[in-house]
């Protein structure tokens, strides 16, 4: 150790540090300026962005010691006396923010490149950026707000009274450009202890023995805890519980937590992971998805209860109509088998949690989408009763679905705080989150389709395997999913699927933005473009004359309501000018089109019970302020503002009346999850209903003391105000009348789904109040002489029924398309016996600024008839059309079918070649 | 023993201070070095960094050649005027090297001398130990090609390539005083120990001749940015020389001399047989084979 002085935005700090220590960690641990964000700990991801003499470095791969005497500053010394640097307010203005995980280094480094460059081009703009890696907004808007700043322009700010369909920032927007929102690894808790955990060697294993006695005399060392402490399983879907927190007599992945350590710091527990010594017993293992379908004779299943003597997790099955007879009958046939790799949401927030234990029981603050179910999880597995759990969200870095299980790293330092009676800290390094994974399953899938002389679909047929890995996570619905999603936004009569969802050693499948839907979506719309060829037809003309109807029933007993698809597909073939160049560009480019669908929030509930899917809270006090209560997560979506919206226009209030409280199991009622796109839908109708009972128990009040009709009062603007304006009320006086004698005043709303669906096994699946619709047009410029493929402008339209913050929309539909050209183009898992090769941001290839091309939005509003003011789902449908509409434009641009995810460079070579050497 | 950083304000200072540390690693912007202590494929108990030395922070110029500085940045090269218009390959691999953020921190000299490549081995310690550690971390099998004997992890730097095309020199400094190397000497063609310096060696200076080389820069990657190359391709000629320098598809830039007179099939077969390629990346072996003549067709058509 050795003493240095640090002079860290204009301060002087005199510091004991390790020799070694990153600038980062000392920032972040030893001054406490948690602005500075720990993304990826290698240089890949930029989050760490800070200035050294005035240039932008990562902290996490700077020594500390080559900053002596030097001036470093970050994110925290940017804004003048707590006022927003111009930079920060554009971001904020413009909707550059969501999770904000990035922003921070987002801003250090454009600051910086300003400096050299202030009048940027936008090329120069992505360039700029290129070494910081968004996972949330397809860095659209980031550019937008540095070209408006750096031209100086200003932009119309939102209206202080204008609530739904006007673009706002989000409520802790300048929290988050300021370096100063806490994400959960930020909070400071003192004295706590910190957990590290010994990972599975092997990927299918017995354990024979575990030897820490000598750990436990390593001083700083405070406990280890192995798996049969923490038998108890848990799983995010109550009908497959197939996990323990630590793997218990055998590991199923190389990965797998085996042993975790407790330690006065974080260094000591992970040298002491070092010295246990675990003697495993090595058992036949199944890496490959199709093994896993096959029996497994004498060899051990990877889970015992499997169904069948193989590992076959779930098969879902379900058919409507005759698919033999259809595709007999059809007057042209497709068939093909479509291949695609695992892929990881890319959440730049690592895991992190703090677990505490008092005389309130526990409290586990922690990085999560489903605070409730992890509140189920928590009390089954350490079996201590509900009201003993508390779960709080803090901000949160993107989630995408990786982080809506409940997890073992939550439950094993819950545990331990609870056995230890102290607070205990755990962060997963990137490392760690790949291996946790709950990504988008590994697909197989063989589809067969046919259309009548008509031009009509006559069939679809798909056979589908999906790689859940280890582990059962949402893999049952995922199951469904894959098949289900298929039966809009087309009609179709002969429809059918069977999908097998198969257990392999290997990390955990999931959910993943646009679960289930992704893959077989592609598969499908691939075909049809491949059908339009063959009939000889346009195919956004073919996808119009198929497309299923507003207020309709779907083959599957799907209740379609409101439906945009129309519009959708016509606004992007018009923005694209589709029609004057669709089959008509010059040899290597193309244009290509797909359509999507996706739920508008789960009708049924993961645990099965008459509670509500959603409960709002408001109170009201003397203040005038209105508090809102809710348990929706916000997790860079916005849906803390979107509640505040909603409260604000039923109330005629700004938002400067509005505060949220969100996510916490103790203060908020319970709300099911960030999940399956359903909070707009049903959080908002919630806290609609609970505006409209505040906003009737203010009427009832005015109207009482001043004898008038409630039909005679108006709530505008701030204002509690009469027709003929003989009561002229502010919105604090009105409230007078409400609170005099009684004090504060609270309503609640709530909502639940109708009942929907047909009578028949299965028939719950995919079920949703309300469906979304999108399409997509993408242009490509294939090199033939590589097979690399550039990707020109992407056209996307999304049917998000009403828009309740057009700019929160479009971010989550440019952040949808941004990931769908990930997997498209560059992202996949990649194994090697087992282990993942590419744990890391060098590896595991987000698309930067520099590889995402042009995106046009269009929000379509086909103003759903029971969501919030008309609204639906913008979060993952439209992610669904981006991937096949790149695959179909390779077709126009080169006459290739793209059959598996990522498009290699060498795949594509390779078919151009084999094209070519059959003409 | 404990951890040192010791910084040094000479060439002579560092190579003193080298003599002094059993154990000890130069380190200039460290963005590779960092992350190799991370992943403890570097363990070194001192790191004697490099990046204050002012005469490897230079930048001269005179009538027959250029001298840059080793610790000059990589970003600083990018905004140097007189490169850009002199030199335009070599800003051009420059700007293709890792991201913006990077090439703040990281030198010209660490970029040449960047540790090889493979992606079973830039791993943590805990994957490289489960998949049974490979010959470069003191193992007995490559996992990249099943062999037994050699390490074929990938030299990297983009910059050698372009450097070695326009013939460009190293000053080096060690144990024995100053003297003055062609670049491509420095490779040893191992991908174990890739550079075949002793321990104390400091590249000072990279010299560049001035004169009339065209030359041409690409790179393969999956990327526009955040990318170790899959193969580079720098192209020079000099009068009648054509000069094919090719990186990332062996444990050395793989240099090749041709007169303007040779076909290109023959420049293109030539040339894929003395890369050494083996599956250490992303791309399969017969793909990044595939595209060195894709590569060399195309960087020839663009100077020629």
């Amino acid at each position: 150790m050795t003493e240095i002085e640090l002079w860290v935005n204009g301060k002087r700090h005199q510091l004991l540090v390790n020799e070694h220590d990153t600038l980062g960690f000392v920032l972040r641990n030893k001054i406490q300026l948690t602005g500075t964000k720990i993304g990826c700990e290698q240089g890949s991801c930029g989050a760490c962005t800070v200035h050294v003499n005035g240039v932008s470095v990562q902290s996490c791969i700077t020594p500390v010691l080559k900053c002596v005497d030097k001036r470093v500053s970050t994110i925290e010394d940017v804004a003048d006396n707590g006022n927003p640097h111009p930079l920060q307010q554009k971001f904020v203005e413009k909707g550059a923010i969501q999770c904000g995980f990035c922003t921070p280094g987002m801003i250090m480094s454009t600051l910086d490149f300003l400096k050299e460059n202030p009048r940027p081009t936008r090329e120069e703009i992505e360039e700029g950026l290129s070494g910081n890696l968004c996972r949330c907004t397809g860095y659209k808007k980031i550019i937008d707000a540095i070209q408006e700043y750096a031209n100086e322009v200003s932009s119309e700010k939102s209206d202080k009274f204008k609530m739904i369909g006007e673009g706002r920032p989000y409520i802790e927007a300048i929290k988050k450009v300021k370096g100063e929102a806490d994400y959960t690894d930020d909070i400071l808790e003192k004295n706590a202890l910190h957990c590290k955990f010994l990972r599975s060697p092997y990927a299918h294993a017995k354990i024979k023995s575990i030897d820490f006695e000598s750990v436990l005399k390593i001083e700083g060392v405070v406990d280890v805890v192995i798996g049969k402490e923490l038998p108890n399983k848990f799983g995010v879907l109550p009908i497959s519980e197939d996990e323990t927190a630590l793997a218990v007599d055998k590991t199923r992945y190389i990965g797998e937590i085996v042993v975790a350590i407790v330690a006065e710091s974080e260094r000591i527990a992970e040298q002491s992971l070092l010295k246990i010594k675990v003697e495993y017993e090595p058992i036949k293992e199944y890496l490959e998805m199709m093994d896993s379908t096959l029996d497994v004779g004498e060899n051990e299943q990877i889970h015992s209860h499997s169904r069948f003597n193989n590992n076959i997790h779930k098969k879902a099955e379900l058919r409507f109509g005759d698919q033999e007879a259809g595709y007999e009958k059809s007057h042209l046939r497709v068939e093909r088998e479509f291949e695609f790799e695992g892929v990881n949401h890319g959440f730049t927030e690592p895991h992190a949690a703090i677990a505490k234990w008092d005389e309130n029981g526990l409290t586990i603050k922690t990085a999560t989408q489903v605070p409730h179910y992890l509140h189920r999880s928590l009390a089954k597995v350490l079996e201590i009763p509900m009201n003993r759990v508390r779960v709080i969200k803090p901000y949160l870095g993107g989630g995408f679905g990786g982080k809506s299980d409940p997890f073992p790293h939550e439950i094993i330092i819950s545990y331990l705080a609870k056995k230890l009676g102290r607070t205990i800290r755990v962060k997963l390094n990137r490392e760690e989150v790949f291996l946790t994974n709950h990504g988008r399953h590994p697909t197989k899938l063989g589809v067969k389709m046919g259309l009548d002389k008509d031009n009509k679909i006559s069939v679809l047929d798909a056979d589908i395997v999906i790689d859940g890995g280890a582990y059962g996570s949402f893999g049952v619905v995922t199951s469904y999913y894959n098949g289900v999603l298929l039966q809009a936004p087309y009609d179709i009569e002969n429809f059918g699927f069977r999908t097998r969802r198969v257990y392999t050693n290997k990390p955990q499948s999931g959910a993943m933005r646009g679960h289930g839907a992704v893959n077989s979506r592609f598969a499908v719309e691939t075909l049809l473009d491949e059908l339009a060829h063959k009939a000889n037809i346009d195919p956004c003309q073919l996808r119009l004359d198929n497309l299923i109807s507003e207020n309709s029933i779907t083959v599957g007993q799907y209740r379609i309501t409101s439906n945009g698809s129309k519009q959708c597909l016509e606004t992007v073939m018009q923005q694209s000018d589709w029609k004057k160049r669709y089959g008509k560009l010059e040899n290597g480019k193309g244009l290509g089109v797909a359509g999507g669908f996706f739920i508008s929030g789960s009708a049924l509930p993961i645990h099965w019970n008459e509670y509500p899917q959603s409960v709002v809270h408001l109170k009201v006090d003397m203040d005038g302020r209105v508090l809102v209560t809710s348990g929706a997560s916000d997790i860079g979506q916005g849906s803390d503002t979107m509640l505040a919206i909603i409260v604000a226009e039923v109330l005629g209030l700004s938002m400067d009346n509005i505060f949220v409280v969100a996510a916490d199991t103790l203060l908020t009622p319970i709300d099911l999850g960030s999940y399956s796109s359903r909070v707009t839908f049903m959080a908002g109708n919630a806290a609609k209903m609970a505006a409209e009972n505040l906003k009737n128990a203010v009427l009832k009040a005015v109207s009482k003391a001043h004898d008038i009709d409630i039909s005679e009062i108006n709530l505008l603007d701030e204002r509690v105000f009469s027709n003929d304006k003989k009561i002229d009320l502010t919105w604090k006086e009105a409230i007078v009348f409400l609170t005099n004698k009684v004090g504060a005043i609270s309503t609640s709303g709530c909502y639940n789904s109708p009942k929907l669906g047909g009578d028949f096994k299965g028939s719950g699946a995919g079920l949703s109040p309300s469906y979304s619709f999108g399409s997509v047009v993408a242009e490509v410029d294939v090199n033939k002489e590589t097979g690399e493929v550039k990707l020109l402008n992407i056209w996307g339209a999304h049917d998000a029924g009403k828009a309740i913050n057009p700019m929160a929309v479009e971010g989550q539909l440019e952040g949808s398309w941004h990931m769908g050209l990930g997997q498209a183009m560059t992202e996949q898992m990649k194994y090697y016996n087992g282990m993942l090769l590419n744990a890391n941001f060098l590896g595991y290839k987000i698309p930067t600024s520099v590889d995402t091309p042009p995106i046009h939005t269009n929000i379509i509003e086909s103003i759903d008839p029971e969501g919030p003011f008309g609204a639906k789902e913008c979060g993952e449908g439209a992610i669904h059309p981006v991937l096949p509409a790149i695959a179909n434009a390779i077709y126009d641009a080169v006459g290739i079918r793209i059959t598996s995810l990522p498009i290699r460079a060498e795949d594509v070579l390779r078919k151009i070649k084999e094209k070519e050497d059959g003409e | 023993m404990e951890n040192k950083y010791l910084i040094a304000k000479s060439c002579v200072e560092a190579i003193e201070l080298s003599k002094t540390q059993s154990d000890f690693s130069y380190i200039s912007g460290g963005t590779d070095l960092m992350i190799n202590k991370y992943q403890k494929n570097n363990t070194s108990k001192t790191l004697i960094d490099l990046s204050e030395i002012q005469e490897m922070k230079s930048f001269e110029v005179n009538e027959t050649e250029v001298r840059i500085g080793s610790a000059v940045t990589l970003s600083e090269i990018e905004d140097n005027k007189y490169l850009k218009e002199v030199f335009p390959t070599l800003i051009e691999a420059v700007k293709s090297i890792a991201s913006p953020l990077i090439r703040n921190s990281a030198t010209l000299g660490g970029n040449l001398l960047c540790d090889n490549r493979c992606m079973y081995y830039n791993q943590s310690e805990w994957w490289r130990e489960v998949a049974g550690n490979c010959l470069k971390c003191e193992g007995d099998i490559c996992i990249a090609s099943g062999g037994k004997r050699s390490c074929f992890a990938k030299m990297v730097s983009d910059t050698a390539p372009v450097l070695i095309g326009l013939k460009a020199t190293i000053c080096v400094v060690n144990n024995e005083g100053e003297t003055i190397i062609p670049i491509e000497e420095i490779y040893s063609g191992d991908g174990i120990n890739p550079h075949s310096f002793t321990k104390e060696t400091i590249i000072k200076k990279i010299v560049i001749p001035r004169g009339n080389i065209k030359s041409s820069f690409e790179k393969l990657r999956e990327r526009k940015t955040l990318e170790f190359t899959s193969l580079s391709c720098a192209i020079s000629i000099d009068e009648n020389v054509i000069r094919i320098v090719l990186g990332g598809v062996d444990p050395k830039p793989v240099v090749l001399d041709f007169d303007k007179s040779v076909s290109v099939d023959e420049i293109i077969l030539k040339s894929t047989k003395k890369c050494r390629i083996v599956k250490n990346d992303l791309y399969s072996r017969e793909y990044r084979k595939e595209m060195v003549g894709v590569f060399i067709k195309r960087g020839l058509k663009k100077i020629l």
